[in-house]
């Protein structure tokens, strides 16, 4: 007999045992169901998160590093960042004169306060102090208007460039340029609105006024530490440039050969790797968990089956008395361990797609889901059924014919 | 000769001790004959079925059915064998009971890889040979003993095998009904098959025309069904045969 016919006679008769016991069949499924569901949950978030922050990340230019007194990430000590000196104008002077790999090199100053337009409000907007070479070191554009000029700066000019967030809200119909916004209460003219961006880790970029350096000074805290925003010219030669910039930023802030460095050297590459550092723990812990869910419910498939297999003893051996072979028999126990596994599959996976579906709808959280990780989660739960079904589907083969038609 | 079983032995390891539930029988049956293996409980009669029937091999010996040596046989081929060759008829029926009796009488065609549509006709012209073509699309439970029966003959008859090999077929049925059981293998027998039926019923054994007596697992009468049937064979049952039950 072939394989088809013991495929097709043990699908049927499989069909025909869950039909027969529903109940068990569905409690069943609830264990793979559930680690299916978790499995896929964790697969829709994260996949949703590692797609909006790969392009999230590509928004922040790779081409750029930030020189800050603290880094962007700071993991548990903070304590050894006290006290450092401020970043200056000096320090960014020095930067510009000795770095061989930077093309532009500018100072930012950051804050966020509200801006106000015909008596309109946004809040958390942030400001930005900085200079004409910004849109190298930023990688946003101008669509219209201009940006910011040196002659701004040197005047401390009243003047803004606005982030499309700011200007969709004030100027839905009508140009900004020319306008005056109130930024932080001081009155500023719009001159140019920069390019989409997007947003990065939930926060958009695009929420975002752009003042000359000098301006933000006057207006804003003006003795803060500066950032020092670097373009470096060849992406290829990041390295290089980093070791030159820590030695002349050593030197410039005269920092002592046995301290370690005073600064750091951002670059958003690092939010990459703490991103990943951190999801990286989430995911291994959820996909433990889900793991485990299937596991306990691959034992209790295993369980049902040898129940199964023991309430059947009689028709398996009337089965093998009428020619039915070993291998028959076991293609029709794996077989149905399969399909309880798989349906329980399909259960889970519908719960995991609402719940992912749940999870991005309430949360900051992304989830989208492949069309492979339906397939997968189905296929993984019959999987699981079917590697807890063979053994049971093996004890039920192994059973002497004579002794299994003298059951009771 | 379509059965020839030359100096089988079935041994039995019960609890360490060794139990010969034959020993070192030899019979020969021909095509078209319908013989009855009698015996008391314990005479080994039920392992002489197994045997035949192939669902269990000897210990020693040989086993030529239809000219081929099944003592040897692997457990897949005795599979194919069994279902070629041999049609079961049990004490207790053994019908699925969540099948339709239609779906009984199919299944040996089922493993046989019969294609749908040939194994429904098969399984039609089975029932009506034992006159149940009114009751196939009922499930055993809704059927009475007689009907079983005759469903679970209309099973061993849809393959077509060599051999009908019967197991106390009127044991659990009265005896009006039992009667009409005996009258069909009768028929069958008159339309050609070959029957093995075993028994300890004497009354049974009677109506065939051949029987064969086993006491302790050895042949000790071999002829007509009448004059076997009711010799009155004392031989005291061994301890060891009884041990291992029939």
């Amino acid at each position: 007999m072939s394989l088809k016919v013991d495929l097709l006679e043990g699908s049927r008769i499989a069909l025909r045992s869950l039909a027969n016991h529903r109940l068990r069949t569905v409690l069943t499924t609830v264990g793979v169901g559930i680690g299916v569901a978790t499995l896929l949950a964790i697969l829709g978030i994260t996949q949703g998160m590692d797609t909006s922050f790969q392009a999230q990340l590509a928004s922040l230019g790779s081409n750029s590093v930030y020189v800050s007194k603290h880094p962007w990430v700071q993991m548990g000590n903070w304590w050894e960042f006290r006290g450092r000196k401020r970043l200056t104008l000096e320090h960014l002077e020095a930067v510009r004169l000795q770095c061989t790999y930077c093309g532009a090199v500018v100072p930012v100053l950051d804050e966020n306060d509200d801006v106000e337009f015909m008596g309109r409000s946004l809040s958390f907007v942030s400001i930005t102090g900085s200079t004409s070479e910004y849109l190298e070191v930023s990688g946003f554009e101008i669509t219209r208007g201009r940006f910011l000029t040196e002659a701004d700066n040197e005047s401390r000019r009243l003047v803004a460039v606005i982030g499309t967030d700011v200007a969709d809200t004030f100027f839905p119909d009508i140009d900004p340029v020319g306008n005056t916004i109130r930024v932080g209460g001081k009155p500023m003219t719009v001159i140019g609105v920069l390019s989409r961006k997007g947003k990065i880790l939930d926060q958009s970029q695009d929420l975002t006024v752009i003042i000359p350096f000098n301006t933000f000074k006057s207006f804003f805290k003006g003795n803060q530490s500066i950032d020092i925003g670097i373009q470096i010219k060849n992406a290829d030669e990041m390295e290089r440039a980093e070791d030159q910039l820590v030695g002349i930023l050593r030197r410039a802030r005269q920092t002592p050969p046995d301290k370690p460095d005073d600064f750091a050297i951002n670059k958003p590459e690092q939010l990459a790797s703490t991103y990943e550092q951190l999801t990286g723990a989430l995911y291994g812990v959820a996909l433990g968990i889900g793991f485990i869910t299937l596991l306990v419910g691959g034992i209790g498939i295993m369980n049902i089956m040898l129940v199964s297999v023991r309430e059947r003893t009689r028709e398996i051996g009337i089965r093998r008395a009428l020619g039915a072979k070993k291998r028959t028999i076991i293609t029709q126990f794996v077989l149905e361990a399969t399909l309880v596994s798989a349906v329980g599959g399909a259960m889970g996976t519908l719960v995991g797609l609402g719940g992912a579906k749940v999870v991005s709808l309430v949360t900051p959280l992304a989830a989208t889901v492949r069309p492979m990780t339906i397939v997968f989660g189905i296929g993984f739960a019959a999987l699981v059924g079917l590697v807890f079904g063979i053994w049971p589907a093996a004890r039920a083969a192994n059973l002497d014919p004579v002794e299994a038609l003298r059951d009771e | 000769m379509l059965i020839e079983l030359k100096d089988i032995h079935r041994e039995y390891n019960v609890g360490g001790e060794l139990v010969r539930a034959l020993d070192g029988v030899s019979i020969g049956i021909e095509r078209g004959e319908w013989v009855a293996i009698i015996g008391q409980s314990g005479s080994g009669k039920s392992t002489l079925m197994n045997v035949i029937g192939c669902l269990d091999t000897p210990t020693r010996g040989e086993y030529l059915l239809n000219g081929k040596d099944v003592a040897r046989m692997s457990d897949d081929e005795l599979a194919f064998i069994r279902n070629k060759e041999i049609g079961f008829i049990f004490q207790n029926f053994q019908l699925l009971p969540r099948e339709t009796s239609l779906a009984n009488v199919e299944l040996p065609l089922v493993y046989r890889g019969v294609s749908a549509k040939d194994r429904r006709a098969k399984a039609i012209e089975a029932m009506q040979k034992v006159k149940l073509e009114h009751r196939m699309t009922h499930k055993p439970t809704e059927l009475s003993g007689g009907q079983r029966q005759r469903v679970a003959i209309a099973r061993a008859l849809a393959g077509d095998p060599s051999l009908l090999l019967a197991d106390e077929p009127t044991g659990n049925l009265d005896s009006n009904t039992g009667e009409e059981i005996v009258r069909l293998f009768a028929e069958l027998h008159k339309a050609g098959h070959t029957i093995v039926l075993v028994t300890h019923e004497p009354k049974l054994a009677a109506r065939c025309p051949r029987a064969i007596r086993l006491s302790d697992g050895k042949v000790v009468g071999d002829g007509p069904g009448a004059q076997i049937a009711f010799q009155d064979h004392q031989a005291p049952v061994s301890q060891a045969a009884e041990a291992h039950g029939s």
